[in-house]
């Protein structure tokens, strides 16, 4: 049995998994974005044959990021990362608790000559010359006497030694937030009409509705656009209603979400009603009606004998004239279809004589009623994204996390200095010397400065 | 004087500043590579300028944003921050033969940005995705990257032309002889790999951030997104390649070269991946 565990055991806490591991996430993320859309490949398979469409859906090749496989080396990858690191902390440990004495063995040997000062002072003013210097550099000094003399040793960074866990622990924590959002989170979307409210969410994947034990209501939406006609702002107003009174209020932008009762609420879309309203009157011996507020297929009743009006068209723009209603009206005596125009006057004016041409654009024509189209009003509807994450928390300190062991990773090191004193007849020969986990050029930049310092402090 | 004629005169400085340090390589004479040094240094400054103006020019027509909103304007910072880094390097290096595989790229980017006629380069106001303070630190992050990465590859280049000089050892053949050493290509290809790949990290994370605010969603599998994760998992390799297995020289050379590849297929080659509509039509 303890072969086969050490066969596991080697086999995750190998590197060599890692970088396979590595190599296959990326082949399967390159496949994934080459391969087309989900709905648009479950439709070209179930063309090609009905199994390749099993196949597909099984494997859910069209999602690969939400595959079997693609959760396995996922799954491996976190493994094999929580195996390699628990394997190489004891080591770790005992580089971090490495004591400073006595120093590596050789490592005064073979040093070049501008590590080594000659100081002809006293002995105790070298010491405590030598051991400012440190202090100033690294903090601490600490210091052996040896048969030959005193050692000193300061270092700093020994925190980095922990940078490459830092990043670690980061991915897993991002894979953890990951799964915690998809399986705790809830994703989903809602579309109001302006002035309406709702109370419940379409979850995303049609997994049904979600209810919500307050409701939204939309107030308010707006769309306004550049001289170019490019997109400027969409703002939905938005009221939370909560137990019948409205709990908050407030202005939904894109890039601005607004978080109530734990759901976030995003501006994801936006579109008008297919809904038109067309807000009429009429005049009838120069008395104007009041307006009456239309929408296709209404009917109304007119004063005059016993005729009823249909809606049977209303339009936002026909035929570049602008927005324009269509009536049926019918008496016992005649039965008439014309539209109304709101532009009536600027077309009349643009074509003369044109309404006796074509009656059917006369407002007029069912004497003695003149018809005029105010305006029509179009409702939006507002698109609103509704999700709540778990997870973003643990994946937002995890990137942090990440980005602060990079740093440290990359721009910190372990370094560790070494500086003995021997007498050397009158004089006092210092020697200095260090050792760094990594970028041996910022080491050789500090032990230079180190020399520099304590040479003028012998010439001081 | 308008920015576009003002960046259409750096695209001409950074042409001239490659070819003086290639001269510098050839001929061996100190004169070029000063020159080049200068020609590059005062690109970069008239460059800043433009970018300057271009952005005091989007305030002037009441649409006012930083200049990093389209794909032309991420063009140039893109060659802004080529230079910048590369002049860093050459500052600290002493090194000037790396400019003749850095420069050039600088100079291609800009060249593309004016002349090729799929990119527009007016300036347009953001629509409201874009209209986010995420915007500046997302693009600026990703493209300081991206310029890493690019004199990454450029030194990865340079190691392979140089490698070649070890198969006839006798007589290094011309200005074979010149480049810097294979031991300092090495060094400079993982240091800004390693820059690089912070700078990506910190752009991904940005953009993650912006996402959320945005979308509502940190990571949407959107190709972009899963490319420029690709590119994240590529340098990730090549750093544990390096550190773990002692992987250098040659195969980190290589790599270099296949993530430079990768960056450009997350920058601009993500835009021609089948989406829904190519496919259906």
């Amino acid at each position: 049995m303890p072969t086969k565990t050490n066969f596991l055991w080697s086999f995750f806490s190998s590197i060599k998994l890692t970088i396979v591991l590595l190599v296959l996430i990326v082949l399967v993320f390159i496949i994934a974005t080459f391969l087309p859309p989900q709905e648009a490949a479950q439709e070209f398979a179930r063309q090609l044959s009905p199994v390749a469409a099993n196949v597909l859906l099984f494997f859910r090749l069209s999602d690969l990021y939400h595959s079997p496989l693609f959760y396995a080396l996922m799954g491996l990858l976190s493994f094999n990362l929580i195996i390699c690191s628990t394997n190489r902390f004891p080591a770790l440990l005992r580089q971090y608790k490495a004591s400073s004495f006595p120093e590596p063995a050789g490592i005064f040997d073979n040093i070049p000559q501008d590590q080594i000062i000659i100081a002809d002072k006293e002995k105790t003013t070298v010491s405590l010359a030598v051991e400012s210097c440190l202090k100033a550099k690294y903090g601490s000094v600490r210091k052996i006497d040896t048969k030959k003399g005193h050692v000193f040793y300061g270092e700093r960074g020994r925190f980095s030694l922990f940078g490459v866990y830092a990043v670690h622990l980061s991915i897993l924590m991002m894979i953890a937030g990951a799964i915690i959002g998809s399986t705790f989170g809830l994703e989903a979307d809602i579309n109001i009409k302006e002035g309406e409210s709702v109370n419940f969410v379409n979850l995303a994947e049609g997994k049904g509705i979600h209810k919500l034990d307050f409701s939204v209501r939309c107030d308010k939406f707006i769309a306004e656009f550049y001289e170019n006609g490019a997109p400027k702002t969409y703002r939905s107003d938005l009221s939370f209603i909560k137990n019948g009174q409205v709990a908050h209020r407030g202005s939904l932008l894109v890039n601005h979400p607004i978080t109530f009762e734990g759901l976030r609420f995003y501006q994801s879309s936006y579109g008008t009603s297919p809904e038109i309203k067309a807000i009429i009157a009429y005049t009838i011996s120069r008395k104007k009606s009041r307006e009456i507020v239309l929408a296709a297929g209404d009917t109304f009743d007119l004063p005059e004998n016993k005729a009823k009006a249909v809606v049977l068209r209303v339009e936002e723009n026909i035929m570049e004239l602008g927005p324009a209603v269509k009536l049926r009206i019918t008496s016992p005596q005649k039965d008439v279809q014309f539209w109304v125009f709101k532009n009536i006057e600027d077309i009349k004016a643009a074509n003369p004589g044109l309404l006796s041409e074509m009656p059917i654009i006369n407002p007029g024509l069912f004497k003695p009623l003149v018809f005029s189209l105010n305006r029509i009003e179009q409702h939006y509807y507002t698109g609103l994204h509704v999700v709540s994450d778990p997870g973003v928390p643990l994946v937002a300190v995890g990137g942090a996390l990440m980005v602060a062991g990079l740093m440290i990773v990359f721009f910190w090191s372990y370094q560790r200095f070494w500086v003995r004193m021997e007498q050397e007849k009158a004089k006092i020969r210092i020697s200095v010397a260090g050792r760094s986990t990594r970028n041996s050029a910022v080491l050789r930049r500090q032990i230079d400065n180190l020399c520099r310092r304590i040479s003028m402090e012998m010439k001081a | 004087m308008n920015h576009l004629m003002i960046l259409s005169w750096v695209t001409f400085a950074y042409f001239a500043s490659f070819v003086l340090y290639l001269f510098k390589m050839i001929f061996g004479k100190e004169f070029w590579g000063r020159a080049a040094s200068f020609l590059a240094w005062t690109g970069l400054a008239v460059q800043t300028i433009a970018l300057i103006l271009r952005w005091k020019a989007s305030y002037d027509l009441g649409i006012g944003h930083v200049p990093l909103s389209n794909l032309f304007e991420s063009i140039v910072f893109f060659a802004w921050a080529i230079i910048l880094i590369y002049l860093i390097v050459e500052w600290r290096t002493k090194n000037k033969t790396i400019g003749v595989f850095v420069v050039p790229l600088a100079f291609l980017a800009m060249a593309y940005a004016s002349i090729s006629p799929d990119i527009n380069n007016r300036i347009e106001p953001l629509v409201p995705a874009l209209q986010s303070n995420w915007l500046t630190s997302h693009v600026v992050t990703c493209f300081m990257g991206y310029a890493a990465f690019t004199v990454a590859f450029g030194c990865g280049l340079l190691y392979l032309l140089k490698n070649m000089e070890n198969g006839n050892k006798e007589k290094p053949f011309g200005f074979l002889g010149k480049l810097p050493s294979l031991a300092m290509l090495d060094a400079l290809i993982y240091q800004n790999a390693a820059l690089g790949f912070v700078f990506l990290t910190i752009g991904i994370m940005t953009g993650s951030i912006w996402a959320h605010y945005a979308w509502g969603s940190y990571w949407s599998w959107d190709p972009k997104e899963t490319w420029s994760l690709i590119t994240w998992l590529i340098y990730a390799i090549m750093l544990h390649s390096r550190y773990v297995r002692g992987w250098r020289g040659k195969r980190l050379a290589v790599l270099a070269i296949i993530g430079f590849a990768c960056v450009l297929f997350t920058y601009l080659g993500v835009n021609y991946l089948p989406g829904l509509h190519s496919y259906l039509k």
